[in-house]
């Protein structure tokens, strides 16, 4: 047997073995793509850094919401050791026993349902990872981790993570801006290319409305990551990386002074003040009353802290009055039925109506002469005979369906002064009030079951017809405007690229610009002559043009209301004021508004007596 | 005879040139799979690399002093020599294991794992033996020391849990066929005197070792193909089921040799050649059948997902395939010329990604770093020292030489085929080391002194030995 042959078996072995790796390996390394995917796939993690959100400007460039840098405290479980749970329960300040409890809420939030693909069952999977970091204490203020950061050193696994936040210099206006708290899942499940679990999200207001612009652009960074998850490197040397950008400021139209004097004349009362610009339709001062301080509702520790307490409050100060609360107008609402009236011409501006307090009350005056003395004495029954010249203007020999004809034409004008319609403008929570219509009454009565005598209510302001504090105010810009105006709206200016582009519509009334100084007249001689319904809101220096209400309520006393605009040529504030509860218009709204108008046009109270009035009035502990 | 009158250097610089030059590819690139930041010296014994530098010191000392003993001496120690590991072996195993294996054995601060020193002492041991009979032709005796040998220096590996180790000693199988150690005299003896066959020889039992792996090899093809199947444009709605293809092939196979064989061999052998096909292609057929028959019909799913685990047929990333899976991403992703020195992604001794990268799956680090340029080089190397250790091993006039150079290029080439297979996913995961690439100190002084041994061995092959 030759032996020695053999030797062959082994030199070709050892050839075939090396040629077999040899094309092995030029096909994994030269030809499949499959092993460089998957590497990256491996190694390569996105980090996304979500940048702070945009800063809020009043409209003399103050900032009124900012951002303030919190931190949590973070911890590595794995990175964790020999912890001395008291000396570490000490230093942040809980009790020694809540460190394990906390830990353990911790993992437990990391639980996730899953539909099992075997089964079909739902199994809890947990995503909890001992060599990720988690927050152990979340929001914690630059004050609470300096008095930690020290001493954190020698408890190995632990360290500080800033985070952004929302910090208000003015505690006002916390109505106006919302706030923000964290992500519900259908919201995420909505976008979720932008948020991740625990981001935070515009809850109501602006930070709602101007979530989108407010987030900004987030970052991304590419990292090499360990197989542990920790940063190694950059992934390809940050060349697909992406920084992140913040949201453009937003410039409002809001007077920071002026909502704060607002909210300090409101306190102790229920209500609302919206003030506009009618040259442009911004929102000077929306007041909510009762308000609250925005700093209250910064972060999940302090929403979880003051939500509850705030909501609980039977005062309702998260109700944002100004937008949704619909009151019937009262007595403001004569001037808009006077301008229909006009241009309708079932009236000229010298018609005159007996004060016939048989048809419905009326306090004691002169009889109107003209319509400028029926807005100055705010006569009941003029504006009932008119209002009745309106809706049953005899198109129809049948009343009731004479009353359908006119009721149509009068909800045409109505709405073409923003009433009984949502304002389309850039708050949430808004209601757009009511203006009945045929088929309201359709509904309640019947079709051709009712005439003018059975909705008779609404020519004064009270009845069916509701109106919220911003359409008020808004109509108080119409007719400094003469008849037109822009939506009301918050913001001025996204950045420096203007508002949105609806709130440079000017939208016009009906009712022929001509009318308008009309009623103005009358409006002034409410505040300026003797005989005038609000001579608690004349001011030395300014005109104040000016209507008062006092709207009806059934459950308790009545609320007063005055819408005014000052100066009166050149107007450069629409106001209304609504005090709940509070009577007469003229005696609480009126000098509100007055002290409103005079803060923002001289900047200072000149009837200091006026203002500790207003400041003493109290409608809720009394 | 006098040594002294032929006392003439013959020492094998190819050989030599050849691991030095694998001993520093192997400390370069440990250098990088082990990098450090906070302690870049080399020397650094704190490091891995320091260690490893440390341990070829030591393996090379230990060489040289075994070079410095006579052949005929190293020959008269080796029983001493295997018997001290074979008591360390067994000591062993009362020691904690690690890692679910019972390999370690502390001295000092160090730990040495007698299983790598006995396959040194095992192919010494098995040199011996063999060498003890005299003729050419092997007796039944030679036979059954040799198989005890091995199978209870295996069976104490075994006890150890080190799979690696254990499939290692398969290596001294081919040895055995080299010298004409067959496993015949077994199947023989239970041939006559269990059935009654009256054989003095049978082909299996001489060639056992070649059919054994033509064996395993058809096996693993026919696991392959089974479960697929094949359509033919030409024949459609049939569809060819993988074995059936395979028996086809085979098939013509046979057809193809046996025409070949009747034409181009006399009338003698003709018949003979005739009969060896038909039993050839008759069992590879039966075992094609046998193994697809029980993958499809006889195994139970849980275990046809670890054959097809085993196989790669099937990808579990992130369980138990975990650590092959990111070795071969390493190797995968370092392309024709690779990622560059220190450069690499996965492997990198800061990321992590790679489990046991400076041991096992080292191959790994180098070839993402060095590419399908270097993967070659290495490959080539290997190829090359082996090539060499066959020559190296024909020219021996001893036995005892010869068979302890087949034992020592078969341990070499078992190691690089099963580790370097396993990286680049052709073979399971066995854990073994590469050698002089893999970090470890037990390993390293092994193969430097094997190789030692045997260039001191081959120097003195102009004198006569055993």
């Amino acid at each position: 047997m030759n032996l020695e042959g053999r030797r062959i078996v082994f030199l070709v072995m050892f050839v075939i073995v090396g040629i077999i790796f040899s094309a092995r390996l030029f096909y994994m390394q030269v030809v499949d793509d499959k092993w460089i995917e998957r590497a990256a796939e491996v190694s390569k993690k996105k980090i996304e850094i979500k940048p702070p959100r945009g800063i809020l400007y009043d409209r003399n460039g103050k900032k009124i919401v900012a951002n303030k840098t919190y931190y949590n405290l973070m911890f590595v479980e794995d990175d964790i050791e020999d912890l001395d749970t008291i000396a570490f329960a000490e230093l942040v300040g809980i009790h020694p026993d809540s460190v394990e409890v906390r830990f353990e809420e911790i993992r437990k939030s990391l639980d996730r349902k899953t539909k099992s693909k075997a089964t079909g069952n739902d199994t809890v999977v947990n995503d909890y990872r001992s060599y990720l970091p988690y927050a152990f204490l979340r929001e914690l203020s630059a004050d609470e981790i300096a008095k930690m950061a020290i001493d954190l050193n020698n408890f190995s696994g632990f360290f500080e993570e800033p985070i952004s936040m929302r910090d208000y210099p003015h505690p006002h206006g916390g109505n106006i801006f919302g706030y923000l708290n964290e992500i519900r899942p259908h919201e995420l499940n909505a976008d979720r290319n932008f948020y991740n679990v625990g981001d935070f999200i515009g809850r109501a207001g602006l930070e709602r409305y101007y979530e989108k612009e407010l987030r900004g652009q987030k970052g991304t960074r590419f990292i090499l990551s360990s197989a542990r998850g920790k940063v190694v490197d950059n992934f390809a040397e940050g060349k697909m990386d992406t920084t992140a950008i913040q949201g453009p400021a937003l410039y409002l139209g809001i007077d920071i002074e002026l909502q704060a004097y607002g909210e300090l004349l409101m306190q102790n009362k229920l209500g609302a003040i919206v003030a506009i610009e009618p040259s442009t339709g911004e929102i000077l001062a929306m007041v909510s009353a009762p308000s609250y301080d925005p700093n209250l509702m910064v972060g999940t520790r302090n929403i979880r802290k003051n939500y509850q307490e705030l909501n609980k409050d039977t005062l309702k100060p998260f109700y944002p009055r100004p937008l949704a609360a619909e009151y019937p107008p009262g007595s403001i609402f004569k001037t808009v039925q006077a301008l229909i009236g006009l241009q309708e011409e079932v009236i000229t501006e010298n018609t005159s109506f007996p004060c016939n307090k048989n048809l419905v009350g009326c306090h004691n005056h002169p009889t109107a002469q003209n319509i400028q003395q029926a807005i100055q004495f705010s006569c009941n029954p003029y504006f009932y005979y008119e209002a009745k010249r309106i809706i049953q203007q005899g198109k129809d020999p049948s009343i009731y369906k004479d009353a359908a004809i006119g009721l149509s034409v009068w909800e045409r004008y109505m709405n073409s002064f923003g009433l009984g319609v949502k304002p389309e403008t850039d708050i949430y929570g808004l209601r757009g009030g009511v203006i009945p219509n045929v088929a309201y009454y359709n509904r309640w009565y019947g079709e051709y079951r009712w005439a003018f005598s059975t909705i008779r209510s609404n020519s004064i302001g009270q009845g069916e017809v509701k109106v919220t504090p911003l359409q008020m105010a808004n109509l108080a810009a119409i007719i400094a405007n003469r008849g037109y105006y822009y939506e009301p709206h918050l913001v001025s200016s996204i950045g420096h690229s203007g508002p949105l582009p609806q709130f440079n519509v000017k939208k016009k009334t009906m009712v022929n610009s001509k009318h308008f100084d009309v009623i103005v007249e009358g409006m002034r001689r409410v505040v300026n002559e003797p005989g005038g319904t609000a001579r608690r809101a004349r001011l030395k220096d300014i005109v104040v043009s000016g209507k008062t209400g006092t709207s009806q309520n059934p459950h308790g006393e009545d609320h007063s209301v005055f819408m005014a605009f000052a100066p009166l040529d050149n107007p450069q504030i629409a106001i209304a004021v609504f005090v709940e509860n509070a009577g007469f218009g003229g005696t609480w709204a009126a000098p509100i508004a007055s002290l409103m108008i005079e803060k923002y046009l001289k900047g200072e109270i000149s009837d200091k007596r006026k203002e500790q009035r207003i400041l003493e009035g109290d409608f809720i502990n009394e | 005879m006098s040594r002294s009158l032929t006392k003439e250097i013959q020492w094998d610089w190819w050989t030599t040139i050849i691991v030095l030059v694998m001993i520093v590819m192997g400390v370069t690139n440990l250098y990088s799979a082990a990098y450090n930041p906070e302690r870049p010296f080399l020397f650094d014994f704190g490091t891995l690399y320091g260690k490893q530098l440390m341990w070829i010191g030591f393996g090379l000392f230990l060489g040289i002093v075994a070079s410095l003993i006579d052949g005929e001496y190293i020959r008269k120690l080796t029983p001493i020599a295997f018997i001290v590991v074979v008591i360390l072996l067994i000591a062993v195993l009362f020691t904690k294991p690690i890692n679910g294996a019972r390999s370690w054995l502390g001295i000092g601060p160090f730990g040495i794992q007698p299983s790598e020193f006995s396959k040194l002492t095992t192919a010494l041991m098995l040199s011996f033996l063999i060498a003890q009979g005299r003729v050419k032709t092997v007796s039944k005796k030679t036979v059954f020391y040799v198989l005890t040998l091995v199978f209870s220096t295996m069976f104490l590996i075994l006890l150890q849990n080190d799979t690696g180790t254990f499939l290692v000693f398969t290596a001294f199988f081919f040895v055995m066929y080299r010298e004409g150690i067959t496993f015949d005299p077994i199947i023989l003896y239970v041939l006559n005197n269990l059935l009654g066959f009256r054989f003095k020889q049978t082909w299996v039992g001489v060639h056992f070792i070649p059919v054994l792996f033509v064996v395993l090899f058809f096996s693993i093809i026919t696991l392959y193909f089974s479960e697929s199947t094949h359509s033919f444009s030409f024949l459609p709605g049939f569809d060819l089921p993988g074995w059936g293809l395979l028996l086809i092939i085979l098939s013509l196979l046979f057809v193809v040799s046996f025409v070949l064989g009747r034409n181009l061999l006399g009338q003698r052998s003709r018949r003979k050649i005739t009969s060896i096909l038909l039993i050839v292609y008759l069992s590879t057929v039966s075992l094609v059948g046998a193994i697809s028959y029980t993958y499809l019909n006889v195994l139970q799913s849980h275990q046809k997902v670890r054959i097809d685990l085993w196989l790669g047929k099937i990808e579990d990333k992130d369980g138990k395939d975990y650590n092959r899976n990111r070795a071969l991403a390493a190797v995968g992703s370092g392309g024709f010329s690779g990622i560059g020195y220190q450069e690499a992604i996965l492997s990198s001794p800061r990321s992590q990604h790679v489990p046991e990268s400076e041991t096992d799956f080292i191959f790994s680090v180098y070839a993402e770093e060095w590419g399908f340029m270097g993967s070659f080089a290495l490959v080539f190397i290997f190829t090359l020292l082996l090539i060499r250790l066959v020559i190296i091993a024909e020219r021996q006039k001893s036995r005892f030489a010869r068979v302890y150079a087949y034992s020592v290029l078969m341990i070499i080439f078992y190691h690089f085929a099963i580790n370097i297979g396993m990286n680049i996913g052709v073979i399971p995961v066995i854990g073994i080391p590469l050698p002089f690439f893999s970090y470890g100190g037990s390993s390293m002084m092994a193969f430097l002194m094997m190789i030692f041994i045997l260039l001191k061995l081959d120097s003195q092959r102009k004198e006569v030995l055993l």
